[in-house]
């Protein structure tokens, strides 16, 4: 029971150490804490965009568990969003559950599925992956499609108020949760496995590391943190919709984010919605459809020049960078 | 107690080829055995499955009587055995002491505490002599290096019983020479058991206790170094009949 060591109470030495977590987490935590305590004075309009903005985020981070740290492209991540989504309208529309707390049968939904995806399709390794995963994901629309009870094509609609605050709380304790556990997973010793799998995961395996449990445990994390946020996604349109639930185009952006910002990284998901946000936003209603060619553009150009994305490279570049910025 | 390796009867078939055709070997904790062969006589197939990366089709191999064979490698590596690749492996994007670490943290040792884990990797490197290439990336390593770096995880791995794939190959004669005594002494100081897989005979003359010799997926002959190369099956095996008759 050596994992439940954190359940005992605090002493002086851990507070001490939390002061420890440095400059980037330090940054983001207060970037956090005060969003979370001017959202209430934030205008309608200004907190949607403040709301879909975490929404990037965090399924950012949540691509970056499985993309980021072992350098799986997870292509269908947006089943996980999806039937997260589902699972959270299905509770809610049926057995007429609290659509906050129902946000955790989503999260539910997203880890099962990702584990249980997980454990046949992570044996495959590169574009074989990514590939298997695309294919979950067309699979999962047809599936609902053909599904009564999850109302087929119509999917299922929602009579639910218009509550941004709860909105805005709801994804912001999932973000917050999420740049915890990869601040978690990245200082400790899963986070030096996950960096020899990414290096290089046959020589990972010949010093002790069990690779299967490792991808199994971040693409499990990847699924719950997706699953959750797809319930959110739906909460804020108060109903599910199959082409807009699984939507190729939140794995694009979410692959999108990840290389933009610099994948594997701390801040690099939080830098890269940031990026991808605003043209996707700003474009959506001055010349919709302009976005996709912007977001491409930046992926291509990044790929091709600064293939660590915005983090990596301001720490390759900037020296004084490298000790601040993970 | 001293740790004992043992396979029996190792058959390994790829498809239509039959890579290993009933070898059998041990070795102890302590020992150097020198395991040679031309080329594709099986050498490398052999240490594959006994560190778990194949399975054999036929055969056992035990490690202090416990059959280790067809478990996963990660296991393997966690009761003590330890293998080398061929053609080195580090993490790219790592540096050398973080590349040894790793090891430290995943190997038999299991060092969880990450300052415990960052020492161990500081004492291997300078076993090996890389403790100045600490900080460098591992991508940015020579050849040389590389295969100390290969061989310094190993060891932090806290294994018993290494298995050392062509760890002296390529290497130019001053290198070599440097690389043998290096890990004479370091062998002497951990007092860990080696299988030994080379083409360089002087390193394999050198350092063994005993030198097995396959050839075709076959053992051909056993013994010290000074009985191997005189054995006719050996030399026929080298450099043909003609030799083998010249010799006897």
């Amino acid at each position: 029971m050596n994992f439940l060591r954190f359940l005992r109470p605090p002493t002086i030495a851990d507070l001490r150490s939390i002061l420890k977590i440095g400059p980037t987490a330090w940054g983001i935590a207060i970037c956090l804490l005060v969003a979370a305590a001017g959202a209430p004075f934030v205008a309608t309009y200004p907190l949607t965009i403040l709301i879909y903005l975490l929404v990037f985020a965090a399924l950012a981070y949540s691509m970056n568990f499985i993309t980021g740290l072992t350098g799986y492209v997870s292509f269908g991540h947006v089943v996980f969003m999806g039937l997260g989504a589902y699972g959270w309208g299905t509770v809610v529309g049926t057995l007429h559950w609290s659509p906050l707390g129902s946000v955790v049968i989503g999260g539910a939904v997203g880890l099962l599925l990702a584990l249980g995806l997980g454990i046949v399709t992570l044996r495959f390794r590169g574009v074989y992956f990514a590939i298997a995963s695309l294919v979950t994901a067309l699979a999962a629309v047809n599936i609902v499609l053909a599904t009564p009870a999850l109302g087929g094509g119509q999917g299922i609609i929602l009579n639910l108020g218009f509550e941004p605050l709860s909105w805005f709380y709801a994804v912001w304790v999932i973000l917050a949760i999420e740049v915890g556990m990869t601040y978690w997973v990245t200082h400790g010793r899963i986070g030096y496995g996950l960096r020899a799998i990414k290096g290089d995961e046959d020589a990972a395996k010949t010093l002790g590391i069990d690779v299967t449990r490792l991808k199994l445990f971040v693409f499990s994390l990847s699924g719950l943190f997706a699953g959750a946020v797809g319930a959110v996604n739906a909460w804020t349109v108060s109903g599910v919709f199959p082409e807009a639930a699984f939507a190729l185009l939140f794995s694009l952006l979410m692959l999108a984010m990840v290389i933009v910002g610099g994948s594997g990284t701390l801040l690099g998901p939080l830098v890269g919605a940031v990026v991808v946000y605003i043209p996707h936003t700003y474009f959506l209603t001055v010349a919709s459809g302009a976005e996709f060619i912007v977001i491409g553009g930046l992926v291509t150009f990044i790929a091709l020049v600064i293939p660590e994305g915005i983090v990596g490279s301001l720490r390759r570049y900037v020296p004084i960078l490298q000790g601040i910025l993970e | 107690m001293t740790m004992a390796l043992v396979a029996e009867g190792i058959h390994k078939d790829f498809g239509g080829v039959r890579a290993l055709r009933g070898v059998s070997l041990s070795l102890t904790e302590g020992e150097i055995v020198g395991l040679i062969g031309p080329n594709g006589s099986g050498k490398s197939t052999l240490l594959n499955v006994i560190s778990g990366v194949e399975k054999p089709t036929a055969g056992t191999v035990t490690l202090d009587g416990r059959r280790i064979d067809g478990k996963p490698s990660h296991r393997i590596v966690g009761w003590g055995v330890a293998k080398t690749h061929q053609i080195p492996k580090p993490f790219p994007g790592m540096t050398s002491g973080e590349n040894v670490t790793v090891a430290a943290l995943f190997g038999s040792l299991r060092r969880t505490d990450l300052r415990q884990a960052s020492e161990e990797a500081t004492r291997v490197l300078r076993l090996v002599g890389l403790e100045a290439k600490a900080g460098t990336l591992a991508s940015n390593l020579t050849v040389q290096d590389r295969k100390r770096l290969e061989l310094a995880r190993v060891i932090a791995t806290g294994a018993r019983i290494l298995l050392l794939d062509e760890v002296f190959a390529g290497l130019s004669a001053g290198e070599l020479r440097e690389a043998i005594e290096l890990f004479a002494r370091i062998q002497k100081e951990l007092r860990v058991g080696a299988l030994v897989v080379e083409h360089v005979m002087r390193a394999v003359l050198t350092l063994s206790h005993r030198v097995v010799v396959i050839e075709e997926g076959r053992k051909i002959a056993e013994g010290t170094p000074q009985e191997v190369v005189r054995d006719p099956a050996v030399i026929e095996a080298y450099l043909g009949t003609e030799a083998a008759r010249a010799a006897a």
